[in-house]
């Protein structure tokens, strides 16, 4: 899953016919003020201003401001870029026209496991949330497009009734097109309103979620994906992004700051047990991190690197389970390094270190791992004789 | 018995390298079983027609190689099975063209980043056609005793450790690839063994899920109980635990689910799978995917790590009520032979090396010459010169030596467009031939003629002094055995116009003050030789010799020093040729002395 900020996410929908109301996404408050004077929208309606970054309750927060013209757009613009918020730093605005609407409906398309859903309610805003009962759904195996009747009735069952119905069976018509072509994994319009201008449903927000992995086909998806969690990737993060995204394999890195107990373990699977052992124990997480698929053994070193240096650390665990085709000697000749780095660097003061795996050359890895000892490492390593997460007991007895 | 890969599973492999490693390692599982290759093709257009070598113990097999399934399936009508690794962005198109092949009854998906969408519609034409379309992102699929669809399973060694060798009692069904094994072993160590493990894949929308699989399980005999290893996200486990509380079943059902730790985690972290991400309102939550199991009468362990134990229990139950039997091991079994390079490492056998070199080793980090490390000798100021002692005479040369080599160097790089060499690559640059080709065309030149001498002038003057010849006696042995003395006369050059590189070597040599017996002898031979014949004077050839010959190179490597430096002016020629764009040239007739019979008939062949 891959989500895209609000002004990208308006785009593919204004691509599919879906009226979104005038748009501008800036940087600094000389653009906004260039596009004001070259945009007559700008100076007759009025605005919206909203930080444009992957946060959460941005209302709360006061980076939605509404009601408002140039000269106060402008004013808010300059007040919102450059607020930090938690680790994010807001570079971007939206700044929209606002739509003078009464009534708010919902519509939406989700994934499901047979093909997609859409959803339409005729309520929308906060009312929807409360009210999840009059969301009506219409199911439609994967391959298969609704048909003009099919959203009509689905419509009408939401309540919307005379011409209004049959635009609302339009719109959430398009919302599927949408989905379908742009590889959407969830795409959620609350509010949708009627325009008093000219009668016509506009989506005023939009949610979208694209599937990643089809972006191969999608040569027009310029915008970058954002942050899936309240804050933006660290430097350290985004590194190993950056290996992860040029080698055979995976190597994943995510930090949880105030943890003590740093992971290290390898599978997308058994990273998960790791961790939960980790949180059943009583432990603090320091990161997430995981590494799979055979990855060269440089990429496991940059990794480790990382998980060095977190702060505050007491405890390595380099977990894994038995191995298909992982080379563990290779593997952990990258970790190896990374710890030596580290080690060089005046860190890993203190921390244990915590070893169990198995596969393809096991017992060289291990071994490797267990002479660490002489190289002064407080370091204990354990066979696949020892179960999966029996290490994180063991760190984490007191 | 077991269920979608048994001993009736014939595979026809969709992919390139990664296709070929996972048949290596399906080979080996063969093997261990002593059975023969399951698989019978592959489907690779840019290598078909060709055939993948496959190791099958200590040989190989020769596998096919077609550009589509149909040609596949017609060639080997026995294949029912496909795997599938192909990349993400083609790999839609190669599953659903294995599935629509009649023959084909199971597909199975290794690649991993399939689309959502493609994997969707996969999945549907699949159930459409009462196939079995497994993953994507799935390690592969192992029946004990049976068959071995892709690398699940691991190294040979951990095939037998976990006793894939003959069937269990435990189905396993995973989509973690990496526990896969995990399980497969705790089954062995806790109980008899597993019947069959499937890898589903860790996609948010398997191919085929839990549910399908329970229900094989469910009607294959052999499988007692069933081990599943979920994860949040999606609602696979609650579907599972639906299908095992629906109805009294004959497999015990034993699940853990992974993502407790998503509890006291940042909202929206993502793990290590695509399918593995939270639900919204809490639904496909670790907790309640285990309660639902719970709920459903499922044996859920608190932890991963107590899954041992509650296996061992519930084997020991089975074992009780007679439901299964201690399995009986086979006394003997096959070992999977050893590479030349493993057998040596473990001091099992001693192979007679075919060359012995003394000179230099790479197979460290960088290349060394006769032990130095070139990097080493790079910031320790070291330059060709020393690199030329090292290969040629396995020796560090002093700087004075070096700057002699390099002098020669420098004075025979080139001597020009006419000289035999030069001409030769010039010829054939205009020929349009390459550069190692024509090079080489300018370095054949090379010989007792033309820059061939040093090698000969060299040993004929060391000869001399290791005998303690006197100019008059070398004079007359070589007349006697040898004949010219190499090193000396030159066809241009005299005593009247002499040659100055032979000037400038040996007056920088001389000014050195070191000891020059052969540069003295060949001068000493000059003076006599040029007063017989005014162009009889020591060449550039034999000048070379004798300082290098002083220096303590070996005679053999004297001539290296002449091919060395002018391969350095051919180079030049050649390039100079290219980048004029020249074109083809021939002699002119009037430059041919045409020596040959005038024109006559030809006589009736007898």
């Amino acid at each position: 899953m891959a989500k895209v900020l609000e002004g990208p996410g308006m785009g593919l929908m204004k691509k599919w016919g879906i009226h979104v109301p005038n748009y501008v996404v800036v940087t600094s408050t000389d653009e906004l003020t260039k596009l004001g004077q070259a945009n007559d929208w700008m100076k007759t309606s009025k605005l919206v201003a909203k930080a444009h970054e992957a946060l959460g309750s941005r209302f709360k927060l006061g980076l939605v401001k509404v009601g408002l013209d140039l000269n106060a757009a402008v004013a808010a613009t300059k007040e919102m870029i450059g607020r930090q918020v938690g680790s994010i730093t807001v570079s971007q605005v939206i700044v929209s026209e606002m739509v003078p609407h009464k009534e708010e409906y919902y519509c939406a398309v989700k994934s499901t496991r047979e093909g997609s859903e859409i959803l339409v309610a005729n309520c929308g805003g906060i009312e929807v949330e409360s009210n999840w009962d009059r969301v009506k759904r219409l199911c439609l195996e994967v391959g298969q497009a609704p048909s003009a009747g099919q959203l009509e009735k689905l419509s009408k069952d939401a309540g919307f009734t005379g011409p209004l119905a049959k635009k609302m069976a339009d719109f959430a018509g398009k919302m599927f097109t949408c989905f379908e072509s742009e590889d959407a994994q969830y795409l959620e319009v609350n509010p949708v309103v009627t325009r008093e201008s000219d009668g016509e449903l506009v989506a005023l927000d939009a949610v979208t979620l694209l599937d990643g992995d089809a972006k191969f086909r999608h040569p027009d998806w310029n915008f970058p994906f954002a942050a899936e969690f309240g804050r933006s990737y660290s430097k350290d993060e985004m590194e190993v992004m950056a290996v992860d995204s040029k080698i055979k394999g995976s190597v994943k890195f995510i930090e949880i700051p105030g943890g003590d107990t740093a992971m290290l373990p390898a599978g997308g699977g058994a990273s998960v047990y790791y961790s939960d052992a980790v949180v059943a124990r009583g432990g603090k997480l320091a990161n997430y991190a995981e590494y799979s698929g055979d990855p060269p053994d440089w990429a496991v070193e940059v990794l480790t690197e990382k998980v060095c240096s977190l702060p505050g650390i007491k405890n390595i665990i380099v977990g894994g389970a038995i191995a298909n085709f992982t080379d563990v000697k290779k593997t952990f000749g990258g970790i190896i390094n990374g710890f030596r780095k580290a080690k060089g660097d005046g860190k890993l003061k203190g921390v244990k270190i915590w070893v169990r795996r198995g596969g393809p050359r096991e017992k060289e890895g291990l071994d490797a791992m267990r002479a660490l000892k002489d190289e002064g490492f407080d370091i204990n390593v354990f066979d696949r004789n020892t179960p999966l997460t029996d290490i994180v007991d063991k760190a984490l007895q007191k | 018995m077991s269920i979608l890969a048994n001993k009736d599973t014939r595979v026809v492999i969709q992919g390139g390298a990664a296709g070929v490693n996972a048949a290596r390692r399906m080979a080996e599982f063969c093997y261990l079983i002593k059975r023969p290759l399951t698989v019978e093709a592959f489907v690779y257009p840019p290598d078909a027609g060709k055939t993948n070598e496959v190791p099958y113990g200590s040989g190989l097999i020769a596998i096919p190689i077609y550009k589509t399934i149909a040609e596949a399936t017609k060639n080997h009508p026995a294949i029912n099975t496909s795997l599938v690794y192909i990349g993400a962005d083609r790999a839609m198109k190669g599953g659903m063209e294995a599935l629509d092949d009649p023959n084909i009854k199971v597909v199975s998906m290794i690649t991993e980043g399939v689309p959502e969408k493609d994997a969707k519609l996969l999945g549907t034409h699949a159930r459409k056609l009462g196939k079995v379309f497994n993953g994507p992102s799935s390690i592969g699929i192992i029946s004990a005793g049976a068959c071995r669809l892709g690398v699940i399973g691991g190294a040979f060694d951990n095939l037998v450790l976990s006793k894939l060798y003959r069937e269990g009692s435990f189905g396993v069904i995973t989509k973690s690839g990496g526990l896969s094994n995990e399980i497969i072993w705790i089954c062995s160590q806790f109980a008899d063994g597993i019947t069959t493990a499937i890898g589903i894949g860790g996609d948010a929308y398997p191919g085929t899920d839990y549910v399908s699989y329970l229900e094989m399980f469910e009607n294959d005999p052999q499988t007692k109980a069933v081990v599943i290893v979920g994860e949040m996200g999606g609602d696979l486990e609650e579907r599972a635990a639906e299908w095992y509380g629906a109805k009294k079943r004959r497999v015990k059902l034993i699940g853990v689910v992974s993502g407790f730790c998503q509890e006291s985690l940042p909202k929206g972290m993502k793990f290590g799978h695509a399918g593995a991400k939270e639900g919204m309102k809490g639904e496909g939550s670790a907790r309640s995917k285990s309660d639902a199991l719970k709920k459903a009468g499922a044996i859920v362990p608190p932890t991963f790590g107590a899954l041992g134990p509650v296996i061992k229990e519930t084997y020991q139950e089975l074992l009780k009520s007679g439901q299964v039997k201690e399995p009986v091991e086979p006394a003997v079994l096959p070992k999977l032979p050893k590479s030349v390079e493993e057998a040596m490492k473990a001091d099992e056998v001693m192979v007679a090396p075919l060359i012995r070199t003394t000179i230099s080793d790479d197979r460290g980090d960088e290349p060394c010459y006769d032990g130095y490390p070139a990097s080493e000798l790079i910031n320790k100021g070291y330059e060709i010169p020393h690199v030329i002692g090292l290969l040629w005479d396995k020796r560090l040369i002093s700087k004075q030596e070096a700057e002699i080599i390099k002098r020669i160097m420098m004075l025979s790089a080139d001597h020009g467009p006419c000289v035999s060499g030069a001409y030769a690559t010039i010829l054939a640059a205009c020929a349009g031939i390459g550069l190692s080709q024509a090079v080489a065309a300018g370095l054949i030149m090379i010989g007792p003629r033309f820059g061939g001498a040093v090698t000969d002038a060299g040993r004929w003057f060391k000869y001399a002094v290791d005998n303690k010849m006197n100019v008059d006696e070398f004079l007359a042995y070589m007349k006697k055995n040898v004949g010219p003395v190499p090193g000396i006369g030159h066809r241009v050059k005299s005593l009247r116009n002499p040659d100055k590189r032979v000037k400038e070597l040996v007056g920088y040599v001389k000014s050195l003050n070191i000891k020059t017996p052969c540069l003295d002898f060949a001068l000493a031979v000059e003076q006599v030789t040029a007063v017989k014949k005014d162009n009889l004077i020591l060449n550039v050839d034999g000048t070379m010799a004798a300082v290098l010959v002083d220096m303590g190179f070996p005679v053999d490597s004297l001539n290296g020093f002449f091919i060395l430096s002018r391969t350095i002016g051919l180079i030049g020629h050649w390039v100079d040729q290219k980048r004029q764009d020249s074109r083809l040239i021939r002699l002119f007739d009037y430059l041919v002395n045409y020596a040959a019979p005038k024109r006559r008939e030809v006589p009736p062949l007898k």
